[in-house]
């Protein structure tokens, strides 16, 4: 870890309002290089990290996990899941027959649905 | 009706709560009655708000430093200051933070939701049905919501910051976007809102749309005044207030500024619009139907709001590549604009609201 300097950490923080944290440099990101402070630095695996690299190294080290954890049952990612009976498209639109529905969700809108299981409800006041 | 005292709770990110609120607020102003609108938009310092929403309303942004136990003092403090005749909420029925959960119920004022769609996972974990039932009235503003059954929901339009005779005409929008007059060839507007990364991000689509479509459209990238100016930090006295001080650095260059149109509200220019390129939020997706503005969006990842349920097929597209490929083939086309016609709902939300605070 480097030594503590005068530069200003460049993490963002605030509750409501995102901004600069600014306080004083405890270490640099091994991968990235951000300045970071002491509250802002996180030690992963031996490594110092910002906030972005160690999310993706859990990232990682979740679709690992993942990948030998499959399960057949539904999921909060399966549409089924929620719409039993509410929703814009109504049940009978989801699953069976092979003809395709033009409505139909693709693996990309999937990106913009992928917070359903977020833990971050009510935690950040950026959220909408 | 008496002039009465209206707080309309518009906390969340983006520009779309703030922007719905503005709706409200400017036409319950309108009808005399004094509002105060509650703000935390990163968009909100650089809004003419003076402007658009007029004089009878009051714009707080709470202290920036605030953690989540500040927000909730400061909420109470609000409101217990305020005293409001009617209370209306934007979209979190339990606040942003959950602060509103334990206020509601011994609020003296009547109280309103704007309800609409939350993701199902926070509906549940934090039950917000519970939650729905503290309000004397749900509002439901042109979509589909988890709680549009209730007995004391009902559905209007989509809200609409302007009324129809506010938009600029073609002629007028196109000149606000720096299109001469005799220009013949379609405009292609790209929406950077949301957050600032995709302000730039919306910058990086337009300079890709001007190379695809090399010369025969006119491309613009659409900002809010202020996103890609020196920002200005909220009132840290927790005071409604509206002035502002800039401190930070302005934005770096970018390779789309010379397409750079900085406008808002861009609802009032969507008549010059031939194809709209944006996401998928509530304001962007039903100012574009509302105007019959052709519209290509992507649905952007958010931690409440499903944007892909919002968009129709043949507005959505796949990916960031689809976007662009998707676009320039519209524009290619160069599709007649919808038929209309343009329908706000706001003005609607206005008489209800005044219809139950005259039956308390």
């Amino acid at each position: 870890m480097s030594p503590p300097s005068e530069a200003p950490c460049q993490e963002t923080t605030g509750f409501l309002f995102s901004h600069a944290c600014g306080e004083p440099m405890e270490a640099a990101c091994d991968r990235c290089g951000k300045i970071l402070c002491r509250d802002h630095v996180s030690s992963v695996q031996g490594e110092s990290l910002c906030m972005t690299c160690a999310e993706e190294e859990e990232d990682d080290e979740g679709d690992e996990g993942a990948d030998s954890d499959s399960d057949s049952s539904p999921t909060e990612d399966d549409p089924s899941y929620y719409y039993d009976d509410y929703g814009y498209y109504g049940g009978s639109t989801w699953g069976g027959g092979s003809s395709k529905d033009p409505n139909d969700f693709t693996e990309a809108d999937g990106e913009s649905l992928r917070n359903e299981d977020d833990a971050s409800f009510e935690e950040d006041l950026g959220g909408s | 009706m008496a002039a009465l005292r209206w707080l309309v709770y518009a906390l969340g990110g983006g520009m779309g709560h703030l922007t719905r609120a503005c709706a409200l607020a400017r036409l319950a102003a309108r009808r005399g009655h004094a509002v105060t609108l509650l703000t935390n938009s990163p968009f909100a310092p650089g809004l003419p708000l003076d402007a658009v929403l007029g004089p009878g309303v009051t714009v707080w942004r709470p202290g920036a430093t605030l953690d989540k136990q500040g927000v909730r003092e400061a909420v109470a403090r609000w409101l217990d200051a305020e005293r409001p005749d009617v209370f209306v909420v934007d979209t979190f029925p339990r606040g942003l933070g959950g602060e509103l959960a334990p206020l509601l119920p011994g609020l003296r004022a009547r109280k309103v939701l704007i309800h609409r769609d939350l993701n199902p996972a926070y509906v549940e974990r934090f039950d917000v049905a519970r939650a729905v039932d503290a309000f004397d009235l749900l509002l439901v503003p042109g979509e589909d919501a988890p709680f549009a059954g209730h007995p004391r929901a009902v559905r209007t339009a989509p809200w609409l910051l302007l009324e129809e005779g506010e938009l600029l005409s073609r002629a007028e929008a196109r000149g606000r976007l720096g299109v001469a007059a005799e220009e013949a060839r379609p405009v292609v507007a790209v929406m950077g809102c949301g957050t600032p990364a995709e302000v730039e991000e919306a910058g990086d689509i337009a300079a890709r749309l001007q190379s695809r479509l090399e010369g025969s459209a006119v491309v613009r990238w659409l900002v809010p005044p202020g996103a890609r100016e020196p920002r200005a930090p909220a009132s840290d006295e927790g005071l409604p207030s509206r002035s502002v001080r800039a401190t930070a650095l302005p934005a770096p260059p970018h390779p789309s500024d010379a397409l750079l149109a900085t406008v808002w509200p861009a609802l009032a220019v969507l008549p010059g619009v031939d194809v709209l390129v944006g996401a998928g939020g509530y304001n962007t997706v039903h100012e574009a139907r509302a105007t019959g503005t052709p519209l290509m969006a992507l649905a952007r990842a958010r931690l409440y709001d499903r944007q892909a349920l919002r968009l129709r097929a043949e507005e959505r597209a796949d990916s960031v590549e689809a976007w662009v490929e998707r676009a320039v083939q519209l524009a290619l086309a160069r599709p007649g604009r919808g038929p209309g016609p343009y329908v706000s709902g706001t003005r609607d939300a206005v008489a209800r609201i005044e219809r139950l605070l005259l039956s308390a």
